[in-house]
């Protein structure tokens, strides 16, 4: 009884979520509504593939092929049948995603059963070379617009996705949860942990690796279908590899398969770099422009902050004060070296010179980030662990209530 | 398939050895380092690239400026040796640095977490290049020097005997009516525009046959500088089997490759045995990248190296990554391949058919083909 009642408010809840989000951010903040969107559909990507790479243990850097093959397959059908069709507009789109996650289904299957048999590095580059042929060979079909890239415009004006997309996001979530949470998710975690044993102990391993494959690039297949409707423009160049691999360190940085973090990763990751965009300065409304001395005298210090934070790790122990100290004691000091050194730098007049465009700085900035967080959290944001209501209140010093099993 | 033209295959094929010995060179980078630290080195691309701007820089330092363009000052085969030498130790030396500063702390974590870093020092370096390096046409260098001007021919089969001895009459009759039509000329006759014509018409005969002939010949043009490659390639290679092979550090480094634990309790010192398979890897990059640059002349960007250094990583992989021999054969097949694609009329799927090999290969040799598969034991 307890069990259906907290499914329905769940649902209900989601559900309120993606309509209230929906219908709040186009009615207060338009601009924000396709970052809306793309943050959405990167969590439903990061959280499939961690199903892929972080549950079931298979390491797969193709993502972006199965993004592809959705986007592509439902904008084409779009743009043929949209016009003749009974079903009215949001009932197409989630037809949209239903076919986008079939087609990228069937693409998993193909290029899941042959290359599965390989395992670790190997899988790697397979997955990865099959995501490039898929690309090369979408670059090469004239017909749906080969590099120059396709317009898919069936509703013939922006249309309202966010709320698609966010349900999207929540079954993904929901999906992978209930997998790791119930019997059926065992054999999963089980081929991760240890191939062989599972093997020996009667799990059909490739069976359990192609299922995980064809409902992780399913996903990726919807999210691709909403991609192809929001941007109302797809072309090849939008699926390259380093897609692949952002979605892949998302799913790394969040923590291998936590799908918690694999939400925040890809929320937080996806976030840095268009937050950079809009970033301005506050007297000419001009992209902020970083000066040469500040953007050295940063790297520097971001370098010794690492570390710093890295000898503390290792070596402060104790009660939460001597640590808190220890840690605020570096960050701090990193920023005296940051303002240091860019006073140094300053009085070189070559680099004092330089001026470099925020809008630049975005993706070194997320390199960095990625180095530093990876640098000094190895295992990821949130570990292997997930969000729950008991380990938070942990975190806020509630000592939990021992479980009754 | 109409335009497939087997007489300039041979010549394909060579093109195709020529740009494989690159990869090849690239290749050994990243197999090395997987072999040390199976580690899949996603920076050695950026190493690359960054090597093609050490050559650069240097070459303007030689005084082949941007601004020198038009009258190359005087130079010697000497400017390309150091040239090779820079961007090599600058490459060893960005090598030496990256181990230091990103993987060397992340030694003892999971490998995934080393590969999320590797990706990370790729974007970064590339996106940092992208701050401070210039677009720039390749460096001058290679038009001025002059080891690299010149062509050697190797005729594999001559025209038709009969077509030759038509071309040789034809050329005596233009040279003759060409004489006339001069000395007409010269004397102010009245018939010299007739002669003229007449020279003119027979030069375009001559012109038709002289096609022909060429398109009945096979034969192998390989410029200079290419073969200068060639043997360079050659030649890093034959260091590297000796140091492998033959010396101390290149036991340690054949010990830490069989097992990393195992070398590190007999007392290899594993720090700087890895230290220095960076360097070897990053300095044949180096050389390979100054190569680039200079003899096949590509423009350089800060994202030079993305696409050979995954087309590199694809050749380690087909030979077996890990393996020495394994990444000089696939580099070599990888080039072949791709010039046999662009020969074959499909120059759009380029950059697909390394991975179309790659995979076909891994489907029935999954260890590469060099490498052995392991059966995973219990």
């Amino acid at each position: 009884m307890k069990f259906w009642v907290v499914r329905l408010v769940s649902l209900a809840v989601a559900f309120g979520f993606a309509f209230g989000a929906d219908a709040w951010i186009a009615g207060s903040m338009p601009s924000a509504y396709r970052l809306a969107v793309l943050a959405g559909l990167f969590v439903t990507l990061a959280v499939s593939l961690n199903l892929i790479n972080g549950i079931t243990g298979q390491f797969s850097i193709g993502h972006a092929a199965f993004y592809m093959v959705g986007a592509y397959t439902t904008g084409f059908v779009s743009n043929q049948f949209y016009a003749q069709q009974p079903l009215g507009q949001p009932m197409w789109l989630i037809a949209m995603a239903l076919l986008g996650a079939a087609a990228s289904a069937v693409a998993g299957l193909v290029v899941g059963l042959p290359s599965l048999r390989l395992r670790g590095d190997y899988l790697a580059i397979v997955t990865l070379g099959f995501g490039e042929i898929l690309r090369i060979v979408t670059q090469n079909i004239s017909q749906i617009g080969g590099s120059y890239g396709m317009n898919v415009k069936p509703f013939g004006g922006p249309v309202q996705t966010l709320w698609v997309v966010l349900l999207l996001a929540f079954l993904c979530v929901s999906i992978c949860r209930n997998l790791l949470k119930t019997a059926h998710g065992l054999p999963f975690v089980a081929v991760r942990d240890d191939e062989v044993a599972s093997s020996a102990m009667g799990v059909r391993v490739s069976s359990v690796k192609v299922t995980a494959f064809v409902i992780g690039s399913a996903f990726a297949g919807a999210a691709g279908a909403m991609l192809a409707h929001a941007e109302t423009f797809i072309s090849p160049d939008m699926f390259r590899m380093d897609v692949s691999f952002i979605i892949l360190t998302m799913v790394v940085l969040g923590g291998t398969g936590s799908i918690t973090g694999s939400v925040v990763a890809a929320v937080v990751l996806f976030g840095i770099p268009e937050y950079l965009r809009t970033l301005q300065d506050p007297i000419t409304k001009l992209p902020l422009a970083v000066p040469g001395q500040a953007l050295l005298g940063s790297l520097v210090a971001v370098g010794l902050t690492v570390w710093g934070l890295r000898e503390v790790s290792r070596r402060v122990h104790g009660n939460v004060q001597n640590r808190a100290v220890a840690y605020g004691g570096t960050l701090l000091g990193g920023a005296v070296v940051a303002w240091l050194f860019s006073v140094v730098f300053g009085l070189i007049p070559q680099i004092a010179a330089l001026k470099f465009d925020v809008n630049m700085l975005r993706m070194v900035i997320f390199a960095l980030t990625l180095i530093v967080l990876m640098l000094l959290r190895p295992q990821g944001i949130f570990g292997h662990h997930e969000f729950s209501w008991r380990w938070l209140g942990g975190l806020l010093g509630r000592r939990p209530r021992e479980a009754t099993a | 398939m109409a335009g497939l033209d087997l007489s300039i295959l041979p010549q394909q094929l060579v093109n195709g050895l020529l740009l494989g010995s690159i990869y090849a060179l690239i290749a050994l980078g990243y197999t090395m380092v997987y072999g040390v630290l199976r580690l899949i080195n996603f920076a050695h691309g950026e190493v690359f690239m960054l090597g093609a701007y050490a050559a650069l820089f240097t070459s303007w330092a030689l005084g082949f400026g941007p601004e020198s363009r038009g009258q190359p000052p005087q130079s010697s085969a000497l400017y390309l040796v150091i040239m090779l030498l820079v961007s090599m130790g600058a490459c060893a030396l960005i090598g030496a640095l990256i181990e230091l500063l990103a993987y060397r702390p992340m030694r003892n974590q999971p490998r995934i977490a080393s590969l999320i870093t590797a990706i990370g020092v790729s974007l970064f370096i590339q996106y940092a290049g992208g701050l401070f390096l210039p677009q720039s046409p390749p460096p001058a260098i290679s038009e001025a020097v002059s080891p690299y001007r010149g062509v050697m021919t190797a005729v594999l089969k001559p025209p038709p005997a009969d077509l030759a001895a038509t071309i040789d009459e034809i050329r005596a009759r233009e040279q003759a009516a060409k004489s006339l039509a001069e000395a007409a000329k010269a004397e102010n006759k009245p018939e010299a525009k007739g002669l003229e014509e007449e020279y003119r018409s027979i030069q375009r005969d001559l012109r038709a046959k002289v096609g022909e002939a060429d398109s009945q010949t096979v034969r192998i043009t390989v410029p200079h500088g290419q073969l200068i490659m060639l043997v360079t390639t050659l030649v890093l290679m034959a260091v590297l089997r000796h140091i492998v092979l033959k010396t101390k550090t290149g036991r340690a480094m054949r010990a830490v490759s069989h097992d990393f634990d195992s070398a590190a309790l007999m007392g290899v010192n594993v720090g700087r045995v890895v230290t220095l398979t960076f360097i070897i890897g990053s300095a044949l990059a180096g050389a390979g990248a100054m190569m680039y640059a200079t003899v096949l002349r590509t423009p350089l960007s800060p994202f030079l190296g993305v696409t050979p250094g995954i087309k590199a990583f694809v050749a380690a992989v087909l030979g077996g990554i890990g393996n020495i021999p394994g990444a000089v054969l696939g580099g070599l097949l990888m080039g072949v391949v791709e010039t046999l694609v662009v020969w074959a009329g499909f120059s759009g799927f380029k950059d697909a058919v390394a991975f179309v090999v790659l995979i076909i290969v891994l489907l029935f040799r999954p260890g590469g083909l060099l490498g052995s598969s392991k059966v995973e034991k219990v």
